[in-house]
């Protein structure tokens, strides 16, 4: 612009910057130009009339074209806000029959251990009843503690709505109170009424915390059962020791009591994709070799790692 | 008087002939409008500031809207149209804002 001529000056003065210049100058330079030519030399009538119609034409194409992208945008809508509709209604109605489909693989679970012990002999079952209480994939109850976190009171920001928010219990956090429980002789770990197993999972996705896949939401209880020792034990772990100090600093809250007569959920059966169970050359229900995978090596209690990641 | 009158004309028409937009001019018809609006908002002030010329209205409004519309389609073409749109859209928006605001002065006297 008129950087080179104003540069010359003592004081230097700056040309203003593109968006100044847009705000101070919207009016096209083309008006201003027009009328110096035309009080220097009026056109002829017939030209200033011609203009004019031509003029008279664009504003109707121009009110044409404001009808047509209302109505454009008008028929646009209810097809978009119809597909959202849908789309939401379809997450419903999946999450529905998830639920459906997860209850009745319960109630099948049941019938099949039902259905097995009556098939074992006592000794057999009740050997495989232990493992499966030590994997997670049988119901277990006795008594333990809960760990109680939840996220700090307080709403997020009335007015961004984003922004800040109340500080939050991770999904870190939740891996390491997991974690001392194990490490404090805990046999049996579940989030929210979700079985931990050797192959569970804590992780975030997004704002919301899955354990194995399935979401959770606060106020996060992690029971454990396990023996009288493990409430010292955790509370002296430096997960604990971690928490209760994010706890004071955020406003978070943490909790642990000792609870009696917990009962703990079966943990969903395991996918294995790449382990398979041995073929045993007979099928005999024998029990000691039919749940040899989940079982090998730490017999009731499972590996610490395990409720990790 | 007739440059209203023409205006409404031209909605008329629109309703009454309910044309449809071919979907491959559809991205751009939003555009277009913002390009129309920035020059016909500059045509008022020109005519409150007594310099109005139809033909500089003319040509800024159909260069205006070309321009506008090709600046999308080279978006699209080369992967921001979605950006540019919004660059365009800005632009023309100060410039409304800006003849918009002069216009209030020349109205109100404030």
């Amino acid at each position: 612009m008129s950087a080179d001529d104003r540069g010359e000056r003592p004081a230097r003065v700056y040309a203003p910057d593109f968006l100044t210049e847009l705000f101070r100058n919207p009016l096209e330079p083309g008006y201003a130009a027009a009328a110096e030519r035309r009080r220097a030399d009026p056109p002829p009538p017939w030209r200033a009339r011609s203009t004019r119609s031509v003029t008279v034409v664009v504003l109707v194409v121009l009110g044409f074209l404001l009808a047509v992208a209302y109505r454009q945008t008008m028929e646009d809508e209810p097809g978009r806000s119809q597909a959202r509709s849908g789309l939401v209604a379809q997450i419903k109605e999946r999450e529905h029959a998830t639920d459906e489909l997860s209850a009745r693989a319960d109630q099948l679970r049941e019938e099949v251990s039902r259905q097995r012990d009556a098939a074992l002999s006592g000794s057999a079952a009740a050997r495989l009843r232990d493992l499966e209480a030590g994997t997670g994939l049988g119901r277990v109850r006795g008594d333990g503690v809960v760990v109680r976190l939840a996220d700090a009171p307080g709403d997020a920001d009335a007015v961004t709505g984003a922004g800040a928010g109340p500080p939050r219990v991770l999904y870190s956090d939740l891996q390491g109170v997991a974690n001392a429980l194990w490490s404090a002789g805990a046999e049996a770990v579940s989030i929210n009424g979700q079985r931990l197993t050797a192959t569970s999972t804590i992780r975030s996705a997004g704002e919301a915390i899955l354990v194995d896949f399935r979401p959770v939401t606060g106020p996060y209880e992690v029971s454990a059962i396990g023996p009288d020792s493990m409430k010292r034990r955790f509370e002296q772990s430096r997960n604990a020791a971690l928490m209760r100090d994010v706890a004071q600093k955020t406003g978070l809250s943490f909790g642990v009591r000792e609870a009696d007569d917990l009962t703990l959920p079966a943990a969903p059966e395991p996918r294995l994709r790449y382990a398979e169970p041995p073929e045993s050359p007979s099928p005999s229900p024998s029990g000691d070799r039919s749940a040899s995978p989940g079982a090998s090596g730490s017999g009731t209690s499972p590996s610490p790692s395990g409720g990790g990641r | 008087m007739i440059a209203v009158l023409a205006l409404l004309a031209g909605v008329v028409l629109g309703v009454w002939l309910d044309p449809t937009v071919p979907a491959a001019l559809q991205p751009y018809l939003p555009i277009a409008v913002v390009a129309a609006l920035d020059a016909v908002f500059g045509g008022v002030r020109a005519k409150l500031d007594r310099i109005f010329d139809d033909k500089q209205f003319v040509v800024s409004f159909i260069s205006n809207v070309l321009v506008a519309a090709l600046i999308v389609y080279l978006g699209d073409q080369l992967g921001v149209g979605g950006q540019l749109s919004t660059g365009v859209v800005v632009v023309l928006g100060v410039r409304i804002f800006g003849n918009v605001a002069a216009i209030r002065r020349h109205l109100f006297r404030a």
